[in-house]
């Protein structure tokens, strides 16, 4: 892993975050390659270890379909929190645009470790409600952002 | 015939005077002075609004740039605007909200 904890098993003891790491699945993947599509069943969520994410949405550019960047999760970060969260499908598109590897923590087996652990699954909830809300956050100020610039234009 | 002759030289002399009269006030106004007045730039007129001026002008920045380099400009802009937000959320006001961004996106 990362010399730091990762993210989302930030205030866990050592043996907890090494239990939850022994759920995951270790996935290589290669440069251009893709994790999720927009709209997939979210069934795992991913740390990343080594490399870097790129989230994507699609967008009509000149009349065609081209991906755009709109967050890159790198070495410590989750992606994929939709595999946690209702409706568990993801919302966005990703792939490696280098060389990354990632670890997968299936669902299911995350809930039953949870079940078993509450304490761990409370920690792991509240690190992954600080992701969420980050994100919230950020695309709350960048929509603030665009509406003013709308509304500007339209006044002047 | 003395009487018709001064009524005919005082019609002369009437006739001579509103000839040199209609004569000035034809002239076109020459300068004693070679320089010019200076030329005072019309006082900006308000556009007057019709319909047409609704219609938004080309944006050739945008229409002529290949189609990567508007992804570019895209993603450039993208990076921008959550660097801005970031600076947002570590110290939220309204200032810090609304600055002003260099992205040739939106520029």
């Amino acid at each position: 892993m990362a010399p730091e904890q990762p993210e989302l098993l930030k205030g866990l003891a050592a043996d907890d975050a090494q239990r939850i790491l022994a759920i995951g699945t270790r996935i290589s993947l290669r440069s251009g390659a893709s994790l999720f599509q927009l709209g997939d069943p979210a069934e795992r969520l991913f740390l990343v270890d080594r490399g870097l994410i790129r989230l994507t949405l699609p967008m009509q550019v000149r009349g065609r379909r081209e991906e755009v960047v709109v967050e890159e999760r790198s070495a410590g970060q989750t992606v994929g929190w939709s595999a946690l969260i209702p409706p568990h499908k993801f919302t966005l598109a990703a792939t490696a645009p280098l060389e990354t590897e990632v670890i997968a923590l299936p669902r299911e087996d995350l809930r039953r470790h949870f079940a078993a652990h509450p304490t761990v699954g409370y920690q792991i909830t509240l690190n992954l409600a600080v992701v969420i809300g980050h994100r919230l956050q950020l695309f709350q100020a960048m929509w603030l952002r665009e509406m003013q610039r709308t509304v500007e234009k339209h006044s002047a | 015939m003395e009487m018709l002759l001064m009524a005919l030289c005082l019609s002369m002399f009437g006739l001579a005077v509103t000839a040199m009269a209609f004569g000035a006030a034809t002239r076109p106004a020459k300068s004693a002075s070679p320089v010019q007045p200076e030329a005072r730039p019309a006082k900006a007129v308000a556009p007057t609004r019709f319909f047409g001026d609704h219609v938004t002008p080309p944006r050739t920045s945008g229409s002529n740039v290949p189609t990567e380099v508007l992804l570019a400009q895209i993603e450039d802009h993208v990076r921008l605007e959550q660097a801005a937000a970031q600076s947002f959320l570590e110290s939220p006001s309204h200032a810090q909200l609304h600055t002003k961004t260099t992205s040739a996106f939106v520029n």
